[in-house]
């Protein structure tokens, strides 16, 4: 699947995200936007626990199922409460990560530039942008017994 | 021609981004407490999507609002008053718990108090009814965005309601079509079915302003409002026992202020302000035969604020000459009457709602920006509004009974202030032709264009201060004048407490000290007539200094 990390309706960056109005407005967790098609090729139900794994890592998260996705992309909307309502993974045994544990900034020209302000690249930092947007993951559906 | 003034709100549609600004600070004023977690007197639902509380708007199920009996008088879809009786203790038509959605919290201690491990630690949801660990299944606005619509788009009232009776049901793609928000707060009726439905006679519609409001002192907890109002828009406090629902900010209305909801409101979609209404004619109108003549039947008690027999009788009916004045700028009279572009939320409940709706066009227009067309050119979305039949049977079916004339008529209006507008701001000559195309001349849409795109703060919300040298008369009033309903036989007629003492005037609470009250029991002389000037009301007190009558006299209420 096309993984993507757009920003959420919920949240300012990483901020108001684990407001439990904000929580409660939507789906109290992370969630990970999907077509029907792709949902049902997993079997996969609406608000069903799943996990998308790549080699990067891996993240747990609840199914939102929506005409609305296009076939063979998938959302995890960006800076999901990562201390909020995530599981252990059934992959890895550990923690489920969040939205960029499936992603990894590769070195593109720009970061290279550097010497001054806006051209310096650093991680969270207003330099030139990572390029870490668009990957490649594979979503399964879990077993739905979950462990903290 | 009894005239009364209401405060209404019309919320523009097409404006709303669904970002719930509303629904979260009107949270935070007004029910951020414990009893009423699950309560969002503002809420935002996706539609198509079964709304909040889950299908509020299948009354075939949960039996709000009005019907018309056999001979045509209004009776309350949930029953009379003799089956109101002998069903009093219990109230199954009701959503429960789980149709709004069991409120939770998370396990924020664990973050701290874990012990060490390889992984960080994280809090799990944990119900605020039970306290116990949970996994969260639906929420307050759980199908937002379409979101599982795939499974349960079909759960929606209206869409049933389409697909069961319309020639569209084999077509049925336009959940894939269509998407649009829907801002909720309590419609403030003109003929409140919720109040009618109140064996106590705690609820009640304002002298001044029409804001209907529940007695926090003469609710009984009978829970026959919740069944009663339509919308779903009375809750039940379950720590308190008592119902709760939307003030319209009454004390921010009081003293000139917009509502919660309409100040933060980030899209500027909401407008408030005053409608006159003729308060005799309410009654007739909520019982006309055909459903679909509802709109324009609450259409006609709305009074023309410049008409001088109308402002004539709203000065022999006390309405002020500020509140006339104010009236006659109401931006909801201009919507609504003049340019006929608001229409209220199901009228077929009969409750003449108060919060009006200006239709979306986008769902016409986004359609046709996606098939590549000019979506803003005149003949094309005029073609497009008829042809587009699903939304527009979607709206008739939320605005107008199903008359899916009068919801074209309003997005024609729509569509040719676009068109028109077009031209003026490519610098084009205007063309004419396009407003008489709908019965409006250039300025009256030029007008309804700067209301609904350009108006500012004090366009938006024309609110009248209240007035305070009138507050001892109105609340002299307020036991006997409920509303238009009250007569003798009439279906609001609940005054004196029907079901006994329990649903009665409340008793005046005294608050006396333990030492006054022990000392008059247990004393054994006659109680002197001026014993009693010693007590003291303890709900006056401010704190300060010891008044008298909050201790015993030294050498009294000693024990013998």
């Amino acid at each position: 699947m096309r993984y993507l990390t757009p920003h959420s309706k919920w949240s300012i960056h990483s901020e108001y995200q684990d407001n439990l109005f904000m929580l409660a407005l939507s789906r109290g967790g992370p969630a990970l936007w999907m077509s029907p098609a792709d949902a049902a090729a997993i079997k996969a139900a609406d608000n069903d626990w799943v996990e998308v794994v790549n080699s990067n890592g891996v993240v747990v998260c609840r199914a939102v199922v929506s005409h609305r996705m296009p076939e063979g992309v998938v959302y995890l909307h960006h800076a999901q409460e990562r201390t909020i309502d995530v599981p252990k993974s059934e992959a890895t045994g550990r923690r489920g990560g969040i939205h960029n544990s499936a992603t990894r900034l590769l070195v593109k020209p720009t970061h290279l530039i550097g010497g001054y302000a806006q051209l310096s690249y650093a991680f969270n930092y207003l330099g030139p942008t990572g390029n870490q947007r668009d990957m490649v993951a594979t979503v399964r559906r879990r077993s739905q017994e979950v462990t903290y | 021609m009894r005239v009364m003034a209401q405060v209404g709100m019309v919320m523009n549609l097409d404006k709303c981004i669904g970002c719930h600004t509303c629904s979260v600070t009107c949270k935070q004023a007004w029910t951020n407490r414990a009893g009423v977690e699950y309560v969002w007197f503002n809420n935002v639902e996706t539609r198509p999507g079964q709304g909040y509380p889950r299908r509020y708007d299948d009354q075939d199920t949960w039996r709000g609002g009005w019907t018309l009996d056999r001979k045509g008088r209004l009776r309350l879809k949930a029953g009379g008053r003799v089956k109101k009786l002998l069903t009093l203790f219990s109230s199954p038509v009701q959503p429960k718990l789980a149709d709004y959605y069991e409120p939770w919290t998370y396990d924020y201690e664990n973050l701290v108090n874990a012990p060490l491990g390889d992984d960080f630690p994280v809090a799990r949801p944990k119900s605020l009814i039970t306290g116990e660990d949970t996994k969260v299944t639906w929420s307050a606005n759980w199908d937002d965005n379409l979101g599982g619509a795939t499974e349960m788009g079909h759960l929606d009232p209206v869409i049933e309601k389409i697909r069961r009776e319309s020639e569209e049901r084999i077509a049925f793609e336009f959940e894939q079509t269509f998407m649009f928000y829907l801002p909720r707060i309590c419609e403030h009726c003109l003929n409140p079915s919720c109040m009618a439905s109140c064996p106590s006679g705690a609820i009640y519609k304002r002298l001044e302003d029409g804001i209907v409001l529940v007695d926090q002192d003469r609710c009984r907890g009978w829970r026959q409002c919740v069944t009663g109002c339509p919308y779903k828009k009375i809750y039940f406090n379950h720590k308190t026992g008592k119902a709760e629902k939307c003030t319209l900010c009454y004390p921010r209305l009081e003293v000139g202020q917009p509502t919660v909801c309409s100040e933060t409101c980030v899209g500027r979609l909401r407008y408030l302000g005053l409608f006159l209404y003729d308060a005799d004619a309410v009654t007739a109108a909520a019982t006309v035969a055909d459903e679909r003549d509802l709109y324009e039947a609450q259409l006609d008690l709305l009074l023309d604020p410049t008409d001088p027999a109308v402002v004539a009788a709203a000065r022999r009916d006390g309405i002020q000459d500020d509140w006339l004045d104010a009236a006659r700028r109401s931006p909801v009279y201009a919507l609504a009457k003049t340019y006929r572009v608001a229409l209220p939320l199901h009228p077929e409940y009969r409750t003449m709602p108060m919060v009006w709706y200006v239709p979306p066009l986008s769902p016409v227009v986004d359609l046709l920006r996606e098939q590549g067309h000019d979506a803003e050119d005149r003949g094309t979305l005029f073609g497009a509004i008829d042809a587009l039949r699903i939304p527009v049977s979607y709206l008739a079916e939320l605005f107008t009974a199903g008359d899916a004339d009068v919801v074209v008529g309003v997005l024609q209006r729509l569509a040719a202030m676009r068109a028109y507008l077009r031209d003026i701001t490519l610098g084009r000559d205007p063309d004419d032709a396009i407003p008489a195309s709908v019965g409006m001349d250039p300025e009256q849409v030029y007008a309804m264009y700067r209301l609904l795109a350009l108006a500012k703060y004090d366009e938006r919300y024309v609110i009248p201060v209240a007035h305070a040298e009138d507050a001892r008369a109105l609340d002299a009033t307020a036991d006997e004048a409920r509303c238009s309903l009250d007569y003798d036989e009439g279906p609001g007629m609940y005054a004196s407490g029907a079901f006994g003492e329990a649903s009665g005037r409340p008793v005046p609470v005294a608050v006396e000290t333990f030492h006054a009250l022990k000392q008059r029991q247990s004393s054994e002389g006659f109680v002197e007539p001026g014993a009693t000037s010693g007590r003291v009301n303890l709900l006056n007190w401010d704190g300060v200094g010891v008044p008298h009558g909050l201790f015993p006299e030294h050498g009294q209420g000693e024990p013998t």
